[in-house]
């Protein structure tokens, strides 16, 4: 619908993300953007340490409060220690990404950190028994061979331990091989996780009192795409090289659409913003009347094909 | 709001007027608003909202939804676009976000969720116990005929001690009617049993319905010839029936949640194997949850089983007794899964 200003994307900001459409239940399709494996990696990690912390200031609170008491517990005292630690271990870190997937709208501490949240695939709002099962999947995924891996009485084959890292390399890589980086949790619970930027609306560029006025004709050589390249120039006035683009781009226009006037230095910048107002009014008006120009290669009609590819 | 004039005459190249420019400058109060809701709600909750602004939260949503589609027609401002489509997006996700906290979760869980989930799956919950049975028969049969199977079925360790050269009074008072150890060993018992064997066979069984279904198959029939074998043992030492009774205490409850981890298997396999009118990913999607509702029940059984194992077990030193247990447990269990949360829609 608007290539427009997903191709100016493309341009200004390299290479695009790997976006996906999801469609609001008021059926406004919403374009969202999903989170590489790094980003996904690095969230994960601040969770795994802060959940650790937590764990490890519990047992140390236990520890204290409880350290006169543990010989009652008798001959069986070390396994039953064992056995609460695990038991508390398990309930921190299932409790810690359900709780805050649930209280912070599909993030945890981690996930905000790097601006990820999780979603559901189709569109439809999150509900808690995906969060759950997307969160005991991990246990199956990551938590369980790791744990048999490192219990070191586990006297197990070499085989047996080699299998075990085999199925954690695998699950822990799945996300890398497919499309919307899913991992096997988002498989079983149809979620994904996306990339939420922040994005803070900037004034209008338009300028009401022109000094400058085109004509359509003179409009006409421009497209969507130029308009709004034009206008992140004119959005950072401020850039270290700024002044000399918006001198380059002002002669360029000049050239390009027959203006007849030399452009003080001093007024570049204000003939520019006179032309992207006059440039955004025509190409609206035109898109309203069912004419949308994505670009300056977007022929008209042939005659006017023609033209344009005689003035350059 | 001021309405949008799509109709002005004139010239627009000589005095411009934008119907973006005018169009934002009516709506653009009401996304500043929204963005302001919607940013205290993703750092402090939706608690942080006052009534009437959660009120408010809703409808302001919708405008910006709709500011967006009328803005995708008519605006070429890139940063119009980009914010707008980043608003809905944010207060997409504040509106249609989880609204249960943890407890009020776990709480309708149980009360509706699971029942459902398990009734739905009851095919796969047939399947799933069938196969159970046939392997405790295969185990019994094998093992009645030549003992030598109980140490081919059963893992080294895995016994404790018993197995082919034990005598009938070692198995009555090690194992069957043994004294009481204490609260301290009970409870080492009830977590060593949590994380031991069964759980994680549970829920392997549960997850390795990812491979189509062929490794829950197999595990289930493990776990059925593992029974099969304990039970032929007893039986040729004739104390089938005080084994029997040692097992029901505990084994109702772990044996349907093995049941179930198989079920949750099998339903994740057949949205592999039959996907049917959707892909296979989003069947995957559509049934996976029910699949990992089973799951998390089945874990809850495990923990109800482990409790039932590590105190009460050795504390009921009669037979019948422990089959009234037993018994009981079951119908708890059925009465539980039949009849919760049945008329409701979802």
């Amino acid at each position: 619908m608007t290539a427009a200003y997903e191709q100016a994307s493309l341009f200004l900001e390299g290479a695009s993300r790997n976006r996906r459409e999801i469609v609001t239940p008021e059926g406004v399709p919403l374009p969202v953007e999903i989170a590489t494996f790094g980003e996904r990696a690095t969230a994960f990690a601040l969770d795994w340490f802060i959940q650790i912390l937590a764990t490890v200031l519990v047992y140390l609170f236990i520890i204290f409060a409880f350290f006169g008491s543990l010989g009652a517990l008798g001959k069986n005292g070390g396994a039953v220690i064992v056995a609460i630690l695990l038991l508390l271990a398990f309930l921190i870190r299932n409790v810690y990404f359900i709780h805050f997937e649930l209280a912070w709208q599909g993030a945890t501490p981690g996930k905000r950190a790097v601006g990820l949240r999780v979603i559901d695939r189709r569109g439809g709002p999150l509900l808690p028994t995906a969060v759950i099962a997307r969160n005991l999947t991990r246990e199956v995924e990551i938590f369980m061979p790791l744990g048999v891996l490192m219990s070191p009485a586990s006297g197990s084959a070499v085989w047996e331990n080699l299998s075990l890292a085999a199925w954690l390399l695998a699950f822990a890589f799945l996300p890398l091989f497919n499309r919307d980086r899913l991992r096997g949790g988002d498989l079983i619970a149809g979620t994904m996780v996306v990339v939420l930027p922040r994005r803070v609306l900037l004034g209008d560029l338009v300028e009401r009192s022109a000094r400058y006025h085109f004509t359509d004709r003179q409009l006409d050589a421009y497209g969507a795409f130029e308009l709004q390249v034009l206008e992140e120039l004119l959005r950072r006035p401020h850039a270290p090289d700024a002044e000399r683009l918006r001198r380059e781009v002002c002669d360029k226009i000049s050239r390009k659409i027959g203006w007849r006037y030399p452009v003080p230095d001093a007024d570049a910048l204000s003939f520019l913003v006179d032309f992207y107002t006059a440039e955004r009014a025509y190409l609206e008006r035109e898109q309203l009347f069912g004419k949308p120009r994505t670009d300056k290669h977007h022929q008209r009609n042939p005659a006017a094909g023609e033209q344009s590819a005689k003035e350059k | 709001m001021t309405p949008l004039t799509l109709d002005q005459p004139g010239p627009a190249s000589r005095e411009p007027v934008l119907k973006s420019s005018e169009f934002r400058k009516g709506r653009e109060a009401g996304w500043r608003d929204l963005e302001d809701l919607v940013g205290r709600v993703e750092k402090r909750g939706v608690s942080a909202l006052r009534p009437e602004e959660l009120q408010r939260l809703p409808l302001l949503y919708r405008a910006a939804l709709s500011s967006l589609s009328v803005a995708r027609s008519i605006a070429l401002d890139r940063n119009l676009l980009l914010y707008l489509e980043n608003l809905s997006l944010r207060a997409f996700l504040v509106v249609y976000g989880p609204r249960t906290s943890l407890l009020d979760g776990c709480v309708l869980f149980f009360r509706r969720d699971l029942p459902r989930a398990v009734r739905a799956a009851r095919w796969q919950l047939l399947l799933a116990v069938t196969t159970l049975a046939a392997g405790a028969v295969a185990g019994f049969m094998l093992t009645l005929a030549d003992q030598a199977w109980f140490a081919a079925i059963i893992p080294a360790g895995y016994g404790e001690g018993r197995g082919p050269s034990s005598t009938r009074a070692e198995l009555m008072d090690h194992e069957i009617f043994a004294p009481w150890p204490g609260a301290a060993a009970s409870f080492g018992l009830f977590a060593s049993y949590l994380f031991s064997h069964n759980t994680a066979i549970g829920v392997l069984t549960f997850g390795l319905g990812l491979a189509a279904g062929v490794p829950t198959l197999l595990l289930l029939v493990y776990q059925g010839l593992i029974l099969g074998a304990f039970v032929a043992l007893h039986y040729r030492r004739d104390l089938a029936l005080d084994f029997l009774g040692w097992i029901a205490i505990h084994g109702v409850t772990e044996l349907t949640a093995i049941a179930l981890c198989g079920a949750g298997g099998f339903v994740i396999a057949g949205t592999i194997l039959f996907p049917g009118r959707h892909s296979r990913l989003d069947s995957l999607a559509l049934r996976g949850r029910m699949a990992a509702e089973i799951a998390v029940g089945a874990a809850a059984m495990f923990f109800v089983a482990a409790i039932l194992e590590g105190g009460f077990r050795q504390l009921v030193q009669s037979t019948a007794l422990r089959f009234a247990i037993g018994g009981l447990t079951a119908i708890a269990w059925s009465v539980y899964f039949v009849t919760t949360a049945k008329e409701a829609p979802r």
